[in-house]
């Protein structure tokens, strides 16, 4: 028993490896969900959960799985940027007139599924994926002006997820599954620490803080279930869940002295400041979503897939940073995220083994106008996408493309960072998946 | 010809309304004139002058609102002499190898916009209490601390059109002659108590304005004002919270950790006076008595500690008693350093009651709560951007460097309190002040920096209270200081006599 666990799981720690390394991602879906997670999904508008009928329904609607009959392996990922994430400035900080900007990273997200027929009726899937991440860093962030509250914010996911479908009826099949999900966050600021200079009052760049913790050290367990109905072998009706999860990260929060240069402000800096490493904590809890859609094949090929996606990001209400050992005070933020609806639809014409694709969503922020700041800055968006791709019942290469609109996002009113101003965000998503069957 | 009439009216009217909107659109207000004290006029640091006049909150104001012509009784910063020929502005002055004091930086000058032919807009008086707001109506270039004031601010003096008229008539003069929307903002009150906690004298009707006059005399004000003109007023921060009262604490502190000195486990209480809520009979060798919980010990004690007074002679201290405020001979004030539990019960109470009266008086328009604010930025700071200021004293960025003024950044937290009342009680849009540069410039005076040096551990010195003194209390009375240094009881035979200076 312990041998036959051992293989795979060094595998699969050589997979989170590999995922862990390259996993993050721009917020380009909303909040911090990413949900191009196939690349056929992704060319239709991420309407799948009807539809689930390669091995990406383990994440998209595991039930799907029902009705695949043959041993499959798929293996991809996304690449995700920005092509525009500006920010210019109000009153009364950082003020009119001043523009920022955040770099332009790309994130790779590999996936891999594999369904495993165990017998007519159940079937085994395995999913390695990366449904949530973030990835903020702001150019010159020594300059920039929100650098006290954040230069770089990062949220790293890999998700473990092994599910069984079983098919009641051979027009229905349901799905269960278990989701391990490893997480790393990553924040970065400088900090006055509460004083300024006293020879002059102004405000200095006192220390650089770090916040990190690891990616495998910090997990925590979901489940997901799903259901799909197909009246008639054409129409399929699809309902996929997954829980919450519940994460706790403990890391290490490093500060890291700024010199003014001035020998009385430097020695009451460094009397002040934690030096080395010390402990932080905290917690994120990530939403359950419902996703249900609806796929109808007309004739000649066609395929349309319609689905209302809802994401319980009310559990992402408060952002709680610890230190154990008391170097800093508690972090207390309250984020208050409201539950979104996404709506998607696609559309795929069959040319033989060839298939073109097309899709559209709208997609809710989560995220109060308030709560917006340097840390993330989310706002609603509409995606337009775009794919082909060539299936044989072998194997099959498919690809799919997203851009997103975000709609621009201003903050005058209310800033829990006190950090006033207007987002601007345009960004791009690219998906390749290539699958073997057997 | 009547289409043609109508129509021609029609744009007329749509000319006058679309000019009213654009109007309204780059000014919020066409008018807007400040009455009040040193708080108003822009006071920091001991000293009124143009560096940090340009930050004083009415200005800030007036630059949110659109207005280019603001006029403010400027007044030049000029370089230190000996002997000072203006009121010392106090600054951080870095003493080798590694302290801080606080001392004269440079003085105020000549005034600057003395020739303007019309009131000023800000009518700030450093000093002035809320009865003076009405009833001076004569300055003198070379009278009390106030008339100087006056001199300087209402330009009221013998010969000059203005002579015999006070703040409220000057700003009428002002309002009366301009067109438009026009705004009126009143914080006084400040130096119906404050002078009490400067100077440790707690004295009802000496140095503390009772209610009722407080009252009578705060209606007044808002009765004399020209009518129709919207009003935003402030009411009383706790003075016992200022950073003067506060960064001392009423027990022994190591000089180098500024931690409090434990013998047997227990902090050690300095030595005072007492007062008549707690006696003094003191133990020998010890001529003081130990300071009662809750105690203020103000900042001028820094001085006075560093020479051993306030601390028992079995903590290494000479025995002596801090100073405590009295009145001694008629028209004779004693000022002294610290505040007992009594005092500082009843500056708390006045303050209350003072505030209950502003609250109640009639034809006041839009009320800022700066007792409460002060109050909240003193439990929690103030943030803006993930920075974080504090009252503390020298390292906290609200307050300057006499401890008892706001900093220029304070005075813009000022303004934008103001902003933000008028928006949420008008339902404006007026923009709030940018904070980015004042945040990030230091506030430090062209001339070179000279060492004062008689600072003590907190590096605030006594010519450094004195400075304060003389812009706080009111001028009835002369102040007797006592020495720096006083080596032996009875305390009262070492003394000057300091003519409040101005400012």
């Amino acid at each position: 028993m312990r041998q036959q666990h051992g293989v795979p799981l060094r595998r699969v720690v050589l997979c989170l490896t590999v995922v862990g390394l390259l996993v993050s991602a721009p917020a380009s879906p909303s909040g911090f969900q990413v949900m191009t997670q196939g690349a056929r999904a992704t060319g239709m508008g991420l309407a799948f959960a009807g539809v689930a009928d390669d091995p990406s329904a383990i994440f998209f609607n595991p039930a799907g799985m029902g009705f695949q009959e043959h041993f499959s392996l798929m293996v991809g990922g996304s690449a995700l940027g920005r092509s525009k994430a500006d920010f210019s400035g109000a009153n009364p900080y950082p003020g009119v007139g001043v523009s920022e900007s955040v770099e332009k990273q790309v994130f790779i997200i590999p996936n891999l599924y594999a369904v495993v027929p165990l017998t007519p009726e159940l079937n085994f899937g395995l999913g390695i994926n990366a449904p949530y991440g973030l990835g903020l860093r702001w150019n010159d962030p020594e300059h920039f002006s929100g650098r006290f509250t954040s230069q770089n914010a990062v949220i790293k996911t890999a998700d473990i997820n092994p599910v069984f479908s079983y098919k009641l009826f051979p027009e229905l099949s349901v799905a269960a599954g278990a989701d391990l999900r490893f997480s790393k966050v990553q924040l970065e600021r400088n900090s006055n620490l509460g004083i300024v200079d006293p020879f002059g009052g102004q405000v200095e760049d006192l220390a650089h803080v770090k916040l990190d913790s690891n990616l495998t050290g910090n997990s925590g367990w979901g489940w997901n279930v799903g259901i799909l109905f197909k009246p008639v072998p054409n129409v399929g009706v699809g309902a996929a869940y997954r829980s919450s999860i519940k994460v706790h990260y403990d890391g290490t929060a490093v500060f890291t002295q700024r010199f003014t240069g001035n020998p009385v402000v430097d020695a009451l800096v460094t009397s002040r400041l934690p030096q080395g490493e010390h402990a932080v904590a905290t917690t994120i809890e990530f939403p359950a979503s419902l996703n249900t859609g609806i796929g109808v094949e007309f004739g000649s090929g066609f395929l349309l897939a319609l689905e209302a996606d809802w994401t319980q990001w009310s559990k992402f209400a408060s952002l709680n940073i610890v230190f154990p050992d008391g170097v800093a005070p508690e972090l207390d933020r309250a984020t208050n995220w409201k539950n979104t609806w996404a709506y998607r639809a696609g559309l795929e014409k069959k040319f033989g083994n060839w298939a073109v694709r097309v899709g559209y969503y709208f997609d809710n922020s989560p995220q109060p106008e308030n709560d917006v700041g340097p840390i993330l800055a989310d706002n609603d968006r509409n995606g337009y996408t775009a794919g082909f791709g060539y299936n044989t019942p072998q194997w099959g290469v498919d690809l799919g493309g997203v851009y997103v609109r975000f709609k621009d996002r201003s903050v005058l009113t209310e800033s829990t960072d006190n950090f006033f101003g207007q987002y601007s965000e345009r960004a791009w998503v690219g998906s390749a998946n290539l699958r073997i069957s057997f | 010809m009547r289409t043609h009439g109508l129509r021609s009216l029609t744009l007329g009217v749509a000319a006058c309304l679309l000019a009213a909107a654009l109007t309204a659109q780059t000014r919020a207000f066409d008018k807007y004139v400040a009455l009040g004290d040193s708080l108003t006029a822009g006071f920091e640091s001991g000293c009124l002058v143009e560096r940090n006049q340009v930050n004083s909150y009415p200005a800030v104001l007036a630059r949110t609102f659109g207005i280019t012509d603001f006029q403010q009784p400027l007044v030049e910063e000029i370089a230190l002499t000996s002997p000072l020929v203006g009121n010392p502005c106090l600054g951080a002055v870095f003493l080798p190898p590694s302290t801080i004091t606080v001392g004269p930086v440079s003085q105020m000058g000549p005034p600057l916009n003395a020739a303007l032919p019309r009131p000023y807009d800000n009518l700030g008086m450093p000093g002035a209490n809320v009865a003076d707001l009405t009833e001076l109506t004569h300055g003198d270039v070379n009278g009390s601390s106030i008339e100087r004031i006056a001199a300087l601010v209402l330009r009221n003096v013998t010969g000059s059109p203005f002579d015999g008229t006070s703040a409220v008539q000057q700003a009428d003069i002002l309002l009366a002659g301009s067109t438009g929307s026009k705004l009126v903002s009143l914080w006084i009150g400040n130096n119906d108590v404050l002078g009490a906690a400067t100077s440790g004298i707690v004295i009802d009707g000496v140095t503390l304005t009772t209610a009722a006059d407080f009252t009578a005399s705060y209606q007044a004000i808002l009765d004399a004002l020209f009518p129709g003109v919207s009003v935003i007023r402030a009411n009383i921060p706790d003075v016992t919270a200022i950073p003067f009262a506060t960064t001392i604490p009423p027990v022994l502190v190591d000089p180098s950790t500024r931690q409090p000195v434990l013998i047997g486990g227990l902090p050690v209480p300095l030595l005072g006076e007492g007062d008549d809520s707690f006696p003094c009979t003191p133990v020998a060798p010890d001529q003081g008595c130990p300071l009662p919980t809750g105690t203020l010990v103000t900042l001028p004690a820094s001085a006075i500690l560093a020479q051993g007074t306030g601390i028992p002679v079995a903590a290494g201290g000479n025995g002596l008693p801090l100073p405590h405020g009295h009145l001694m001979d008629p028209g004779i004030l004693v000022p002294g350093v610290t505040l007992y539990p009594d005092e500082v019960a009843l500056l708390q109470q006045r303050t209350d009651e003072y505030n209950a009266a502003i609250a109640a008086a009639t034809g006041g328009g839009v009320l800022v709560d700066i007792h409460s604010f002060f109050n909240d930025v003193r439990a929690n700071g103030f943030s803006v951007g993930g920075i974080t200021l504090t009252t503390s004293f020298l390292t906290g960025g609200v307050f300057s460097y006499d401890g008892v003024h706001p900093s220029s950044t304070g005075y813009m937290i000022v303004a934008d309190r103001f902003v933000q009342a008028l928006n949420e009680a008008n339902g404006t849009d007026i923009p709030r002040p940018n904070f980015a540069s004042i945040l990030f410039t230091p506030n430090v005076p062209s001339p070179g920096l000279v060492p004062a040096g008689d600072g003590g551990i907190w590096g605030y010195g006594l010519e450094t209270w004195r400075s304060v003194l003389s812009s706080t209390l009111p001028e009835s009375v002369s102040f007797v200081l006592r020495s720096p240094l006083p080596t032996s009881r009875p305390h009262r035979s070492t003394r000057r006599v300091v003519r409040a200076s101005g400012g």
